[in-house]
């Protein structure tokens, strides 16, 4: 069940994300139930916990909320691996490597140890 | 008292003396395992030893040497009117430093899991699962690969990664990423970053939480080399160290990299097992040697009691 949810907010979000402008609960209900049922009150829960986790704003218009998402999923990507990178103090966390900053001459010597190896090793 | 004094100057020398040979061991690289297990061993041995100095220097060794009879009779005797100051004292010196670990190892844990777990969120939002690579796939302009340990592990690769990647090369770094989700090498590090945290003034652990975490490194290219071409690994390595765009200023140099592709392109011999006995023995007195020595007057002590013949020798 926690799984299902989990699924249907990033699922929702993708939406939200492709819609780029501000949906209502009912607009998404709508784009949901050309492919599956789905009750109005499941999708009005889960948007409403996006907005509470911060990644959906929204504003009153009538009685029902208008939602958009706060920023770009290329931005929120952006923001994570950054973090991801900059965590290297923290790597019980997340085990990132490669993450070396070369110099050229580095960066050379790292391609010119690569290319004395007999080439047919280097095939796919 | 002597056995006090011997595990003391050891601490202090051990703190000052043993990085050095250490960090110059060349058969590291060879046998990273065991060079972790090296690390991981000297550090608490020095803890230990700090921690048997204190406890020797205060509590009489002879109690043991006269038989179970005289070391009831003095604990009672300790329970009847308390122990002295100083046993108090030494006592309290190693709580304080044992909770000092512990609490350490405690905080990075819980900080690694809760950011771990807040990653893990997010990655579900903005990444999709690619059952066939066994990977989340991000859509991200720099080629990046790395894995999120623990029981819900995640091994997560960018799109860069895949364009500039070729499928072999691609599998050879998945394996990678595995293996340390395999080997549970987070704990490992945790166990490095615990003693570091712990004990900031005690450049030993600082020198072995970098060491750890750039062999586990090692370890890992080791366990994907079995399954897969070396050639392969170290040119992923190669497209993913030299296609990063460097917008993210970090500590290292390029030199690990070069370690890592020359190591895997030219795999020197593993250790003899001559080598890596004497490697085992050098852990196992690390970890036991401080107890020898802090148990020694009471066994002497004990031999002297109950062997008369041996003592007469």
């Amino acid at each position: 069940m926690v799984r299902a949810l989990g699924d249907l907010e990033s699922t929702i979000m993708d939406r939200m994300w492709s819609y780029r402008r501000p949906a209502s609960v009912r607009d998404v209900l709508e784009d949901l139930r050309r492919e599956r049922e789905i009750a109005y009150t499941t999708v009005m829960t889960v948007m409403d916990k996006l907005h509470k986790k911060g990644l959906l704003r929204r504003h009153p218009v009538g009685k029902a909320y208008v939602y958009e998402t706060v920023s770009s999923k290329e931005a929120y990507t952006a923001g994570l691996m950054r973090e991801t990178l900059a965590s290297g103090g923290n790597q019980a966390a997340t085990l990132v490597h490669f993450l070396e900053r070369l110099s050229p001459e580095e960066a050379a010597a790292l391609e010119s140890a690569l290319r004395v190896y007999p080439p047919k090793g280097r095939q796919e | 008292m002597t056995d006090a004094l011997i595990l003391a100057v050891y601490t202090v020398a051990a703190c000052a003396l043993l990085a050095r040979p250490l960090s110059a061991a060349r058969w590291a690289e060879r046998a990273p395992r065991l060079a972790i297990a090296m690390w991981l061993s000297a550090c608490a041995s020095v803890v230990g030893s700090a921690l048997l100095a204190v406890l020797t220097a205060t509590v009489p060794a002879d109690a043991v040497g006269h038989g179970l009879a005289r070391l009831f009779e003095l604990c009672t005797m300790m329970l009847a009117e308390g122990p002295g100051a100083s046993a108090w004292a030494a006592l309290g010196v190693c709580a304080i430093t044992l909770s000092r670990l512990a609490a350490s190892l405690a905080a990075v844990l819980v900080r690694a899991r809760r950011e771990r777990g807040r990653h893990a969120a997010m990655l579900a939002l903005l990444g999709r699962p690619d059952r066939a690579l066994g990977a989340i796939v991000v859509d991200y302009a720099e080629p990046l690969v790395y894995c999120l340990p623990g029981r819900a592990a995640k091994t997560v690769i960018t799109t860069a990664a895949l364009r500039s990647l070729s499928t072999s090369q691609v599998a050879a770094v998945l394996a990678h990423e595995r293996a340390h989700v395999r080997g549970r090498h987070h704990l490992v590090l945790a166990a490095g970053e615990a003693f570091a945290r712990a004990f900031p003034f005690v450049p030993l652990f600082d020198v072995a939480r970098r060491e750890v975490a750039r062999l586990i490194e090692l370890r890992a290219d080791d366990v994907a080399a079995r399954r897969h071409p070396r050639a392969q690994i170290a040119a992923a390595l190669v497209g993913l160290a030299t296609g990063r765009v460097p917008a993210f200023v970090m500590g290292a140099g390029g030199q690990s990299a070069l370690t890592r592709v020359r190591r895997m392109l030219r795999p020197a011999a593993p250790l003899a097992r001559g080598e890596r006995l004497a490697g085992l023995a050098t852990v196992a007195l690390l970890l036991g040697g401080p107890a020898v020595v802090a148990a020694a007057p009471a066994m002497s002590a004990f031999i002297a009691h109950h062997c008369h013949a041996l003592s007469l020798l």
